[in-house]
């Protein structure tokens, strides 16, 4: 599951899928705006068939706290 | 599109005799006094929620202070006026969802929502609210993003756009390089954004009309846009130096004392680019004379409250009391422009005048 959502990542911001593990910030480190983090949070919801709330999107910050998201609610 | 006079603009079942938008300006800048005065004359009035009830004293203690004192400005502006009237409130405000709730609530007409994206704005319309959702925008790629997510989760398409181009006043939704970036001027962003949402408007058998603001000042820029697809303007700036605006004398005063170099981009507390008139405040801050404060409020999820040497609101606020020693006045890119304090009446006549006058050059280019 990390590996494809590094790719989705990686896929979704124009970054290099090394640089993205669990503790990397999506704003600090990767440079995601509210835009794209907006856009990221609507393809992992395609592609995992989740529903991600408001409240905890907007709270996502790290590439871990969407592996956390997603490990809890699959 | 028949563009000789400035005609109505309509918004799903309202409707207004002019397409012009009064832009909200806080804090207290366009309150009760302005947006009706504009909506007596056939524009959309447009009350700024930010930092109401903020300075309400006597209410400290009461948390519903700020809800409270939204609903007595739109019961107060509904009093001097039957026009379209509405609300801007910033979805960085910690209480976004109380305010908006409150202003539905009290039926207002539209709600504007702007400085950061409004995407759970439509659950807290119920089946009987008349509100109109419109989104502040500064990209074609934010206002596909905003339908998408409103289709999806609420089956609710948005009832227009605000572009907001970066010659806007106060806060920009735009990085500090782009401000001056000619790729990121309002007209070039329009045809973008006609482009972005035509789509879901042919989809959905539905208007999705795009209201353009920042910088235009002139019924020639209304001309302007008009003729290029967009079906109203918001404008803000020119409504300051109004004898109905809700700001100081001195607040007013400054832009007419303004030239053009004293309009300049600063470093706001809430992490955004702003653009405001230079005084002797904003030099204080920019030489790091002013020192950080502690916070009492809260208001603004985004703001860097630690870091700050000052609190935006209490400035704002000051300024809008005329203590400019204390703070400073948020404007647009041609504040300088003002020479008189005008009525809105008049203001408005200006407009259509130069409206038409856009018009006939265009018809005839050597008059």
């Amino acid at each position: 599951m990390f590996e494809k959502l590094q790719d989705l990542i990686a896929n979704e911001l124009s970054v290099s899928k090394a640089a993205i593990k669990r503790e990397t910030h999506l704003q600090d480190d990767l440079g995601a705006d509210s835009l794209d983090a907006v856009e990221l949070v609507m393809t992992i919801e395609e592609e995992f068939s989740v529903t991600i709330p408001e409240d905890v999107a907007s709270n996502l910050r790290t590439v871990g706290d969407i592996m956390n998201f997603l490990e809890n609610n699959l | 599109m028949k563009v000789e006079a400035l005609n109505h603009f309509v918004l799903g079942n309202k409707v207004a005799k002019l397409p012009i938008v009064q832009g909200g300006m806080g804090i207290g800048i366009s309150m009760s006094g302005l947006a009706s005065a504009v909506a007596n004359e056939g524009g959309i009035g447009v009350i700024s929620a930010a930092g109401v009830g903020l300075f309400d004293h006597q209410n400290k203690q009461d948390k519903d202070r700020y809800v409270i004192a939204l609903k007595a400005e739109i019961r107060k502006t509904r009093q001097l006026t039957n026009g379209i009237i509405g609300v801007n409130i910033l979805v960085a405000l910690s209480n976004f969802h109380e305010l908006a709730k409150a202003a539905i609530e009290e039926g207002i007409d539209i709600i504007f929502a702007g400085a950061g994206l409004p995407l759970d704005l439509p659950s807290l319309l119920d089946q009987d609210s008349s509100t109109k959702l419109i989104p502040i925008i500064s990209s074609g790629r934010a206002a596909k993003l905003i339908i998408q997510k409103w289709v999806s989760k609420y089956g609710y398409i948005p009832d227009g756009f605000v572009l907001e181009g970066p010659k806007a006043g106060g806060h920009l939704g735009f990085k500090k390089d782009q401000i001056d970036d000619e790729e990121y001027d309002l007209e070039k962003l329009l045809p973008q954004v006609l482009e972005a949402v035509k789509p879901f408007e042919e989809m959905y058998s539905k208007k999705i009309p795009i209201i353009v603001g920042g910088g235009i000042y002139t019924g020639e820029d209304i001309y302007y846009f008009m003729s290029h697809g967009a079906s109203a303007v918001q404008m803000a700036t020119r409504f300051v130096t109004t004898e109905e605006c809700d700001a100081s004398l001195e607040f007013k005063q400054a832009y007419i004392n303004a030239e053009r170099e004293d309009i300049v981009i600063i470093d706001s507390p809430v992490g955004l680019p702003g653009r405001a008139v230079k005084n002797p405040f904003l030099e204080e801050v920019y030489n790091g004379l002013r020192h950080p404060f502690s916070c009492p409020f809260n208001c603004i999820s985004t703001c860097k409250k630690e870091q700050a040497p000052y609190c935006i609101s209490l400035a704002l606020y000051n300024a809008k009391k005329g203590k400019m020693n204390n703070g400073f006045a948020f404007a647009g890119t041609n504040a300088y422009l003002a020479k008189a304090i005008v009525s809105v009446k008049d203001l408005i006549s200006s407009l259509k005048q130069e409206y038409l006058d856009a018009f006939r050059k265009k018809l005839s280019p050597t008059l």
